[in-house]
Formats: C-alpha cells, structure tokens, sequence
C-alpha cells in the first residue's frame, strides 16, 4: 500500500517535472541564443572598439543606471511609507489608492508614456510646475525617470506592503506601550523587520526600470537611454548591433535577480 | 489606582460598557468572561490603542483617556507576547528603557536586576526564536516590568504555554506580583488561574462588566457555573474511578 503510494508520487512527480521543464526551456532557449548568435566582432566594434559606437554606447548605458537608481531611489522614500499607510491603516478610498497604485501593470507603456507626458510635459497638466523645476519630462533625464518610477511604482509598493503585513502588528503595540512613539517603532521595529522586503521591493524595482523601453520612447527618445539605443541599432545597424548591446543589459538582469534570490533566501 | 469612570467604546458594532470600575495600587485583577464580550477590547483600551467614545480613565489620578499608548506608562503582554524577533533577550528588555533615554549604565544595571528576579539571567544573549514558550513569557514580563509601568496588562499569558507549564507559569506570576507589587489586569478564560491569581476577578457579559468581587464570592456566583459545568464531567469520571 505504501509503496503503490510512493509509486504515484513518483509518477506525479514525473509529470510536473516535464511540464516544469518546457517552462523552463521556454525561458532558456532565448537566453542561451542570444549569447550563442552573438557576434563577437560587432560586440567588440559596438562596446570597444568603434570610438563613435562605443561611446554613444556607455553614454546610454550610463543614463539607463543612473535614471534607473534615481527612480527606484525616489520609490524607495515615497514609497515606503505608502506601503505603510495601506498596510497598517484603514481610510476612505483605501481600494481606490491600491487599485491606482496597480495600474501601470495593466495599460500598455507607450500608453503609459502618453499619460506621462500629458501630465508633467511642458504642455500637459502640471507642465508649468515641473518645468519652473527644472524637470520637464520632455526629452530629458528626468522624463526617463518619469517613466520608469511610473511603470515600477506598483512592484515596490506591493512588495514592501506584503512585507510589513507580515509583521505582528502586536510587536508594534507593544512597543508603542513600552514608551515608543510611532517614528521611533517605525524605524526600530518595523523596518528592521521589512528590510528583506525593502531590499527585494528595491531591487525588482530597478531591475523594472531597467527594462523598461515603450513609455521612454514616448517621452524621452532623448537623451538616449541603453533600451532605445538598443531600438535604434536594431533598425539602423540589424541584429548583431542591438545584440552586442543587449548582451551587458541581459547579464545585469541575471545578476540582479540572483542578488534578489539571495536575499529572499537570507 | 485605575478609575474607570463611565467608559464607553465602539469598534464597529460591538460596544464595550464599564459604568464604573477601581482598582487599587498593587491589586491583581482578573478579568473574566466568554469570548467575544470585549475583554481583550477592554485591555486595549486601557493601553491606549482604542479611543472610547465616551468617559474617562484615572491613572494615580491623572487622567489618562486622551493619552497615546506610549504616555500611559501601561505595559502590555499579548497572547503570544510579540517579543522583538530581531533582537536578543537583552534587547528586548532594554527597549522601554531606551526609548525612554535612560542612560546605558543604568540600562545594563536594570536589565540584569529584572533577568535576576525572572531567572532568564542566561538568556540574555539568545534571540526570541532560540526560547521555550516558558522562557518567552519570561522575558515579556521582564520586558514590561522593567520599565516599572504604572499598569501591568496580560491578555492570556498562559494559553499558548504547554498545559505542564501552565500551573508553574502561575505560580511564577503569583511569586513575582508578591515581591514587586504592580497593578495588574490579567485576562484569562481559566477559573483556576483567575482564582489562583487574582486579587478580585471581574466578570464581562455581553459588552458589559457584570461584576467585581473576591475570588470566593464569584466561585460561588452564577457566573461562575460555565466554567465549574466544563469540569463537572471530568470530576464525575474520577469520582466513578
């Protein structure tokens, strides 16, 4: 009887283990295929050699890291109190907020982009504000930040929100009774225990920033940022180019999704 | 003293009634009923952490109602006593000092005095993870007595305890209320340990506190039937035995 139970696991085991694998493979194949097609030459043109090339080339690479830690820098000091907000306080227009917070997952980014731009564009709704800034969107980093804190936003919130509802909110109470006010339980309770959380918000965060491309082309095609460069080389150079350029991006996002593993394992 | 002075709160439709309630310095009052009457509501309240829609609450005088919990000097202890999992146990019993910015000097000196009278004196380098539910109770109770609270309050700090533990885990409670006399307001639903614990018992029904009185007189009270009815079976089978 036992046996005959062990038996069924095991072919149970089998079946989710070969549909597993097809996922996986799925997953795989284009990874492996663009380091097997890559061609060595353009990626030593694109990345070294060609002064013209290399140099457009770390120039986006530069914009992309730094717009992309400038967005996720700032989700990280506005966002972290939001999660806190809707995960430990109850208010008028809380499901609205969330449902809000979630919308850039769902809309397409070239339509995300439009809205950005009819919003803080030097002709859209708040463009006067964000031009006596010094942050128009239009064409300019702070329009790649733009768009990449607005299609991220909803990853770190949720996740560093999931990460303070798994606190006990009694530590936070007794705390509060034990002479705390509630800053000082933030700081010394909460976000010690949602530093996990914090961590991997952030860096799914960025990672998300990163990649991200539609809502760039929308509002800022300028300056160039890695993933419309990569746009550009495409059309303009073919495969092998956008290929060469692909490849530093590809190997960050396997590193920052390791880093993130390793964190969640911690 | 606690006076409770015509207290009212309201947590969605559930309403909590206290016309009026004492209790003295150094009193242990246990706090009585079945679930859902608001006992845990009532404890709450006294922390500070629900706002009553009407009446007051006297700490040594001074009203206390508009206060946020951490101006009350209430300390309280959950059910799962809720210890800092990411500190040790030294930690945890310094906190209330800390906050409060009481000198490290004298921290280490009030931290070890407390971890004296509780015998934890050799936990203080463990986390919360790394300790027995009975040395868990231990260190939440150091946790709030050291910072010498005005009002002590325990929302069922034996439930979670092995049964074994229990009785020991009482008597502790017993020896420590003796030889440093705070005032207490311990929930349980256990008629033994209210009995055993509690200066007067005080007994919610309903939304309402029904009654105050001594140990004795509420053993022999109506309200106490429920609970004697739960134990009549048992004591009819040992008697057959």
């Amino acid at each position: 009887m036992r046996a005959g139970s062990i038996r069924r696991f095991e072919k149970f085991a089998l079946l989710l283990s070969v549909s597993a694998s097809v996922l996986i493979l799925f997953l795989l194949t284009p990874l492996i295929a663009i380091f097997t097609l890559t061609d060595l030459h353009a990626l030593e043109e694109a990345l070294i050699k060609n002064r013209m090339l290399s140099t457009e080339a770390w120039e986006a690479f530069a914009v992309t890291i730094k717009a992309s830690l400038t967005a996720s820098a700032l989700l990280l000091a506005l966002g972290t109190p939001l999660a806190y907000l809707l995960a430990r306080r109850e208010f008028t227009g809380k499901y609205l907020v969330e449902a809000l917070i979630d919308v850039p997952l769902m809309i397409p980014h070239a339509v995300a982009g439009i809205m950005i731009l009819t919003a803080y564009g030097r002709g859209g709704l708040l463009g006067s504000l964000t031009t006596s800034l010094g942050m128009a969107v239009d064409d300019s980093f702070w329009g790649i930040v733009a768009a990449m804190a607005f299609v991220s936003a909803p990853i770190l919130i949720d996740t560093v929100k999931v990460g303070i509802e798994s606190v006990d909110p009694m530590v936070e109470m007794v705390a509060r009774s034990l002479g705390a006010g509630p800053g000082k339980v933030f700081t010394s309770i909460t976000l010690p225990l949602t530093l996990k959380s914090i961590s991997v918000g952030f860096l799914l965060s960025w990672a998300r920033s990163i990649s991200e491309v539609g809502a760039i082309l929308i509002v800022a095609y300028y300056p160039r940022s890695v993933n419309v460069l990569i746009v550009e080389w495409f059309n303009t150079y073919g495969l092998s180019y956008a290929i060469a350029l692909s490849i530093p991006l590809v190997l960050l996002s396997v590193a920052l999704f390791v880093v993130v593993r390793w964190v969640l394992r911690k | 003293m606690i006076e409770i002075k015509d207290l009212e709160v309201l947590l969605g439709t559930f309403r909590l009634r206290i016309p009026r309630l004492v209790v003295g310095s150094s009193e242990y009052l246990v706090v009585m009923g079945p679930s859902g009457v608001g006992k845990t509501v009532f404890l709450h309240t006294l922390a500070g952490f629900l706002e009553p829609v009407r009446g007051v609450i006297l700490i040594n005088g001074q009203d206390v109602t508009q206060y946020p919990p951490e101006e009350r000097r209430v300390a309280l202890i959950p059910q799962n006593y809720a210890l800092f999992p990411h500190m040790t146990v030294y930690d945890n019993i310094a906190y209330g000092l800390k906050v409060r910015g009481v000198s490290k000097l004298e921290i280490q000196k009030r931290v070890r005095e407390i971890a004296e009278v509780l015998e934890i004196k050799e936990l203080l380098s463990r986390r919360p993870s790394q300790l027995s539910g009975g040395e868990q109770q231990r260190v939440a109770l150091a946790r709030a007595l050291v910072v010498e609270p005005k009002l002590l309050l325990l929302d069922e700090p034996t439930a979670s305890l092995d049964p074994r533990l229990r009785g020991r885990a009482r008597g502790f409670l017993k020896y420590l209320h003796r030889k440093l006399r705070f005032t207490a307001v311990h929930v349980t639903h256990n008629l033994t340990e209210a009995v055993f614990l509690g200066d007067r018992i005080a007994y919610f029904e309903g939304g309402e506190l029904k009654a105050v009185m001594r140990p004795g007189e509420f053993v022999n009270s109506h309200w106490a039937r429920p609970y004697i009815d739960e134990v009549k079976p048992l004591l009819a089978i040992m008697q057959a035995r």
